[in-house]
């Protein structure tokens, strides 16, 4: 599979020990054509597979790790977002937002086992190998499905609030915590009582989490807001906010935990931010609109789910440590130039319009999309 | 958005990178979220690609002239300050 950008290089093989580069932070490593609008990323590291929800195409594509290539294709309820692999049973778990369902995959046969229902619109999952539950965050049932990774009995359905969808845990706290990207909030619950313990307004857009239990800290992503809030989770406060790139909505922590990797959907990018000092490292480019990102544990590349380029982005970020420069974004060279000319067909009225259609007038094309 | 419209600036949609026919999808999305005004259909990308747009939303502010503006401006704050720079505001 073709790379885009820097190519693999055999002068810097892959691994922890070989993290210090200095001629670029980051290498890519490929681009690999997936199903329409990927989103959620699971890896099954024994069998060097990754599993991707491709929310549009209503299936997973199961990406060889080794060749780079889409080696099947398993159907699943409409709309798959997110996606886990529990490894002690070898089940895939999607969130079908449109089937109010959660599909489970056998990934040793790539055969699907059983759709279990869950809420309306389920839209996150987490599942946590220690408590042996899949956490389910329903977004128009604003609720939270509990089902116990063996059995696949729903065990609880607890009350969270509109656009319920990532979840996090702390297990060593014992808390749950549940995402709400429409209320812009977090609700904090014992994970054996599931009792609710605490809850915080967030920024606009809540909508990804990631947890570092020995500093007793949690990120959250307000997409809308264009930051990342520190949640100290002994307390339950906020307690800082980053800005990152352009609408940030997915959230992975390295496996060291001393940084943490977010998607920018507005930008095209994945930002690299410091745990401890908050700040963001370096700023490496993928596909176009991203949003679901994970580490692959085997060899520390990153892989990130590119809804607009319909591809998954496979990075590696070779910094040691902060770099002594700060990010710098490099402005459009489009700035203080002419628009150039266009002729798009108008979604109303099935006409073509121009640049002259609007000369002499001061105006705003918003590029947006529907996923 | 809201804040163009109170400026008299027009808005104009481009729809971008649905990856199978557009039209349904914008239909959808203009329905849950009461969107109203011109939509131009870019499948495509083509604008897009040429503009270097490589996530959404992008805003791309264009003055009377055709002269861009500001790009990008996806947070609120920086859009607002964007309409304010156009019209020369402090």
């Amino acid at each position: 599979m073709a790379a885009t950008g820097e190519r693999e290089d055999p002068a810097f093989p892959v691994g922890a020990a070989c993290r210090i580069d200095s001629r670029s932070p980051w290498r890519q490593v490929a681009e690999i054509p997936v199903g329409l609008d990927p989103e959620g990323i699971a890896v099954d590291v024994a069998r060097r597979r990754a599993f991707v929800a491709c929310s549009r195409s209503d299936f997973v594509s199961v990406v060889d790790l080794d060749k780079h290539e889409v080696v099947a294709e398993i159907q699943t309820g409409a709309e798959p977002i997110d996606i886990g692999l529990d490894v002690q049973t070898g089940r895939v778990f999607t969130a079908d937002a449109h089937s109010d369902q959660v599909t489970v995959i056998d990934s040793a046969t790539l055969e699907v086992e059983t759709a279990l229902p869950v809420g309306g619109y389920p839209s996150g999952l987490t599942h946590v190998p220690e408590f042996r539950r899949l956490y389910v965050g329903n977004s128009l049932g604003s609720t939270m499905s509990v089902i116990d990774l063996d059995t696949l009995e729903t065990v609880a359905t607890v009350d969270a609030e509109p656009g319920a969808g990532a979840i996090g845990v702390d297990p060593t706290r014992g808390l749950v915590i549940c995402v709400n990207f429409v209320a812009a909030s977090a609700n904090f619950y014992d994970a054996g009582s599931f009792e609710e313990v605490g809850r915080l307004e967030l920024g606009t857009g809540t909508c990804a989490i990631g947890i570092v239990p020995e500093r007793g800290e949690a990120f959250i992503v307000n997409s809308i807001a264009g930051t990342v809030s520190l949640v100290d989770l002994d307390a339950i406060e906020v307690v800082d906010e980053t800005r990152t790139g352009q609408a940030p909505v997915g959230l992975t922590v390295a496996p060291a935990h001393d940084r943490i990797y977010v998607t920018n959907r507005g930008a095209g990018t994945l930002s690299v931010l410091g745990v401890a000092d908050r700040q963001e490292w370096s700023q490496i480019p993928v596909g176009n609109g991203p949003g679901g990102v994970v580490v692959d544990p085997y060899d520390g590349r990153i892989f990130v789910a590119n809804a607009g380029s319909q591809t998954v982005s496979i990075v590696e970020d070779l910094l040691a440590a902060k770099p002594p420069a700060p990010v710098v974004e490099e402005a459009s060279p489009w700035l203080g130039n002419k628009l150039p000319s266009f002729a798009l067909e108008d979604y109303r009225t099935g006409e073509r319009r121009t640049n002259r259609d609007w000369a002499e007038k001061k105006y705003i094309l918003n590029f947006f999309a529907s996923w | 958005m809201r804040e163009g419209a109170r400026s008299g600036l027009e808005v104009v949609l481009v729809d971008i990178w649905e990856g199978t026919e557009p039209r349904p999808e914008v239909e959808r999305f203009c329905e849950m979220w009461g969107i109203k005004g011109p939509i131009l259909l870019d499948p495509a990308g083509e604008l897009a690609t040429t503009l270097g747009v490589r996530g959404v939303p992008t805003n791309v502010v264009v003055d009377s002239d055709g002269t861009i503006r500001a790009f990008g401006a996806a947070r609120l704050d920086e859009l607002e300050q964007a309409i304010d720079d156009l019209y020369g505001r402090a």
